[in-house]
C-alpha cells in the first residue's frame, strides 16, 4: 500500500504543494489531474525520492519509501526521452539492470512485449530509426518490463494514436491485475474516467477533489438531463430548476437543473403521454468538473 | 550487478563504440603517420639525390680530389678546366655551379658561382678550404702533423647546469632537463587536448539525460552518487582506454621500426627509458589530477544545461579557464620564476599545467612540489563534493535563465530538500 500523508512543499516564497494526501492499495489505479503548474510533477518528485518534502511523508508498506523500494518503481516521465544511439534491447535491459533485475531475467521477455506493444523494427534497431509513437512505447516497455510494484506514469497518453493508447491502457490493466499500484497523471478525462478506480484534483497545489471518480461526479448532483420529448424549451424552461436549455446536433434537448430533485417532475411531465426515446439524467462529466473547477477562484 | 557499475559499464560501453570515439582515436595516429612518412620520404628523398653537378677549375689536382669525395655528393665535371668553359656550362645547365680555386703562397682564393644549388653547402666548403690551406701552410712551415694538431685543437668547454635550493648548489644534468621540459611540454598539451574532448564527453553525456528526462528515471532507480561517479568513472574509462590504444601502438611501432637508421637517427640519442621514467613521475600525477579535475567540473556544468543545445554554452567557462592554465603554462616553459607563473603554480586549477613547467627548469622545491600536489588533490575531492552536492538538485531544475540563474534555483533546491531532511530526521 502507497500511502502519502499531508504532502507539503515550498521553494522559497512559493508553494508547490500544500496538504496532498491519497492511499492506492494494491491493484488500484489512481488519477492525478490539474491543470499546468498544480504540482502534479513536484507530487511526483516527492513520491520518488526526487524531492524531500517539509512535511508530510510517503509510506510503502508502512514505511517510510526510501531508496530500498527504488527496484518497485516504475516511473515514465512527462517528457520522453531514450538514448538515441542505443538499441532498443540494450535500452531495455540498462533500464531493467537499474531496477536491480539480471539481464538473463530481461533478456527473454523483450521479444513478447515488444509484440505485445506491437513496436515496429526489430529489438537491434536503434532508437532513433524509430517513429515517435513506437519510441514512446519502447519506454513505456522500459517502465513496465521489471514488473513493478508502484507505477507512476506521468502524461501516458500523449502523443498516442487510438490504436496505441488502447494497447497502452491494457499494459496498465495487465499490471493492474498483478497487483501493481498506479497513479498516472493525465489531461484526458476520458482516460481518468474509463481507467481509474479514484482520483486527485491538484489546483496551485492544494486537493480540491479526492475519491473515487463516480463518487466525484455524484457529488456534483445529476444536474444534467438529456431528454427527447414533445415538450417544447419554452414549456421546459418554465419548470422551476431548470437553468438552461440547449439542443445538440441529434435534436436531444440537454437541460441543466439547479436541483436535481427537479428531474422527476420533468419526467413526468414529458411521460405524460407514455413512451419518449430519451430520459437521461447524469451527473456533470469529469471534464466539466474539471473546467469548472480550474475557473473557480480560490477559496 | 551494483547499479554503479551498471551505469559505468553502460557509457563505457555506449563511447567506446561510438564513431566518435574511434575518430577520435584515430584523427592524432593518421597525423602522426603522415608526419613521419612525410618526414621519412624526405629524408630518403635527400639521400638517395642525383649528384649535383659542379665544376672544380685549379691548378692543385688534389682540390678536384678532395670535393670528389663521395660525402659531397658531387659529380664534377673533370673536362671542365677554365673558367670561360665553366661559365658556358652553367650558363647551359649542364652544372649547378663551378668553384675557382687559386693556389698561390700557400694561400687559397677561392670563388664559387652557383645558382643556388650550392647555399647549404658553402660554409662546409669554405671549412675545409680553410683547412686545406692550414696544411699548407704548416707543411711550408715544416710542422709536425703533432704541431699542427695542437695548434688547432678546439677549446673544451664544459657546461654545468645548477639549481639552488636551500642555499646549495645542486649540479643537473642537462639531458636530464631538456626532457623535463619537453615532457612537461607534452602534458600541457596533452591535457589540453584531454580536457576539450573528455569534458565535452561527459558534460553531453550529462545534458542529453537530463534534457530527455532520463536522468529522472535513473534518479528513481539509483542514487545521484552512483549515477555521477558512475559516469565520472566511465568517461575516464574510456580516457584511459584511448591511452592504452596509443601506448600499445607506439610500443609497437617502437619494436617494429627500432631498428631502421631513420629511427635510430630520430631516437638514437634520446634516453626512452628516461623519458617514461620522467613522465610516470610527478607529471603523471599532475596529468590525472588535471583532467579529472576539469572533467569533474564539466560533469557540474554539464548538469546546468537545460538541453543539449546548451552544452556548449555551459562547458565555456571550463574551456576558457583550461586555456588561460595552458598559455600560463606556456608562459613559465619561457620564464619559470616569474611571479605570475609561481603564483599560478598553486592555483588548483592551473597547477597541472604551471607546476610541470617550474619542476622541469628546477625552480621549485620540493616540499613546494608537494604542497600543490596535496592542493590540487584536495582540491579535486572538494569539488567532486560540491558537484555531487548540486547535481542533485541541477538535474531538476529546467529554466530558461542563464546559468548563475539555474544554479540559484538549484541552491534553492538543495537547501530546501536539506532543511526537509533534517526536520524529518529530527
Amino acid at each position: 500500500m502507497l500511502e502519502v500523508k499531508n504532502l507539503r512543499k515550498t521553494f522559497g516564497g512559493l508553494t508547490a504543494v500544500e496538504d496532498v494526501s491519497f492511499t492506492i492499495r494494491p491493484g488500484e489505479i489512481m488519477g492525478l489531474i490539474g491543470q499546468n503548474g498544480a504540482g502534479k510533477t513536484t507530487t511526483f518528485r516527492i513520491i520518488l525520492d526526487l524531492l524531500t518534502a517539509d512535511q508530510g511523508e510517503v509510506l510503502w508498506e508502512n514505511k517510510r519509501l526510501s531508496k530500498k523500494i527504488f527496484n518497485k518503481i516504475g516511473y515514465l516521465p512527462e517528457e520522453r526521452g531514450l538514448y538515441p544511439k542505443v538499441s532498443i534491447e540494450n535500452q531495455i535491459l540498462y533500464f531493467a539492470q537499474l531496477r536491480g533485475k539480471k539481464k538473463s531475467e530481461i533478456s527473454p521477455l523483450i521479444d513478447d512485449w515488444l509484440k505485445k506493444f506491437d513496436v515496429k523494427g526489430k529489438k537491434t534497431d536503434k532508437v532513433k530509426t524509430l517513429s515517435k509513437g513506437n519510441q514512446q512505447k519502447v519506454q513505456l516497455i522500459c517502465t513496465l518490463i521489471h514488473e513493478p510494484e508502484l507505477i507512476i506514469l506521468d502524461e501516458p497518453f500523449s502523443g498516442l494514436d487510438p490504436v496505441n493508447a488502447e494497447l497502452l491502457e491494457e499494459g496498465i490493466r495487465e499490471a493492474q491485475s498483478k497487483g501493481a499500484r498506479i497513479i498516472f497523471s493525465s489531461h484526458n478525462m476520458n482516460n481518468v474516467e474509463e481507467l481509474c478506480d479514484s482520483l486527485i484534483m491538484l489546483k496551485n497545489g492544494r486537493q480540491v477533489l479526492h475519491g473515487a471518480v463516480r463518487d466525484i461526479r455524484e457529488q456534483f448532483g445529476r444536474t444534467k438531463l438529456f431528454l427527447e420529448s414533445d415538450l417544447s424549451k419554452e414549456a421546459l424552461l418554465e419548470f422551476p430548476g431548470v437553468q438552461r436549455v440547449e439542443k445538440n446536433r441529434d435534436g436531444i434537448d440537454i437541460v441543466y437543473l439547479t436541483q436535481a430533485d427537479e428531474g422527476k417532475a420533468i419526467f413526468e411531465a414529458a411521460t405524460r403521454n407514455g413512451y419518449i426515446p430519451t430520459f437521461s439524467q447524469q451527473p456533470p462529466t469529469l471534464e466539466e468538473i474539471f473546467k469548472r473547477m480550474a475557473g473557480e477562484r480560490n477559496e | 550487478m551494483n547499479k554503479f557499475w551498471v551505469i559505468t559499464k553502460e557509457v563505457y560501453k555506449k563511447n567506446i563504440k561510438s564513431l566518435g570515439f574511434i575518430v577520435m582515436v584515430l584523427i592524432p595516429l593518421i597525423i602522426i603517420g603522415f608526419i613521419a612518412g612525410m618526414t621519412y620520404y624526405f629524408s630518403q628523398e635527400s639521400q638517395n639525390a642525383e649528384p649535383t653537378p659542379i665544376a672544380v677549375v685549379t691548378d692543385d689536382p688534389a682540390l678536384q680530389e678532395l670535393f670528389s669525395d663521395e660525402e659531397w655528393n658531387f659529380d664534377i665535371a673533370e673536362d671542365i678546366t677554365t673558367e670561360e668553359e665553366a661559365e658556358t656550362a652553367l650558363t647551359a645547365e649542364d652544372i649547378e655551379g663551378y668553384m675557382v680555386i687559386n693556389t698561390e703562397a700557400q694561400t687559397l682564393e677561392a670563388e664559387i658561382v652557383h645558382s643556388n644549388g650550392l647555399s647549404n653547402q658553402i660554409q662546409i666548403i669554405s671549412e675545409v678550404l680553410t683547412n686545406y690551406q692550414t696544411m699548407l701552410r704548416a707543411d711550408d712551415l715544416e710542422l709536425a702533423p703533432e704541431q699542427v694538431m695542437s695548434l688547432t685543437e678546439p677549446v673544451e668547454v664544459e657546461e654545468t647546469v645548477v639549481s639552488i635550493e636551500a642555499g646549495a648548489l645542486t649540479e643537473e644534468d642537462t639531458t636530464d632537463r631538456m626532457i623535463q621540459e619537453w615532457s612537461a611540454y607534452a602534458v600541457s598539451i596533452a591535457i589540453m587536448a584531454f580536457i576539450m574532448t573528455y569534458s565535452g564527453i561527459i558534460a553531453e553525456e550529462v545534458a542529453n539525460e537530463k534534457g530527455t528526462r532520463i536522468m529522472e528515471i535513473i534518479l528513481s532507480s539509483a542514487t545521484a552518487t552512483n549515477h555521477f561517479f558512475g559516469k565520472l568513472v566511465g568517461v575516464i574509462m574510456v580516457m584511459l582506454t584511448q591511452i592504452a590504444i596509443y601506448a600499445a601502438v607506439g610500443f609497437a611501432a617502437y619494436l617494429y621500426f627500432r631498428d631502421t637508421d631513420f629511427v635510430q637517427g630520430l631516437i638514437g640519442e634520446m634516453d626512452i627509458m628516461g623519458m617514461l621514467q620522467e613522465l610516470l613521475g610527478y607529471t603523471l600525477i599532475f596529468f590525472v589530477a588535471g583532467v579529472l579535475i576539469y572533467v569533474i567540473l564539466a560533469a557540474f556544468f554539464g548538469s546546468l544545461a537545460t538541453k543539449m543545445e546548451d552544452v556548449n554554452k555551459a562547458v565555456t567557462p571550463i574551456v576558457f579557464i583550461a586555456l588561460a592554465g595552458f598559455y600560463v603554462g606556456l608562459f613559465a616553459f619561457t620564464s619559470p620564476e616569474n611571479t605570475l607563473a609561481v603564483v599560478f603554480s598553486y592555483i588548483p586549477l592551473f597547477t597541472p599545467f604551471v607546476m610541470p613547467f617550474r619542476i622541469a627548469s628546477g625552480t621549485v622545491a620540493t616540499s613546494g612540489i608537494w604542497l600543490s600536489i596535496v592542493g590540487t588533490v584536495g582540491f579535486a575531492a572538494l569539488i567532486s563534493a560540491v558537484a555531487l552536492a548540486f547535481y542533485r538538485s541541477n538535474v531538476l531544475v529546467y529554466s530558461d535563465t542563464n546559468i548563475l540563474g539555474t544554479i540559484k534555483r538549484s541552491w534553492n533546491i538543495m537547501q530546501s530538500n536539506k532543511k526537509a531532511r533534517k526536520q524529518r530526521d529530527a
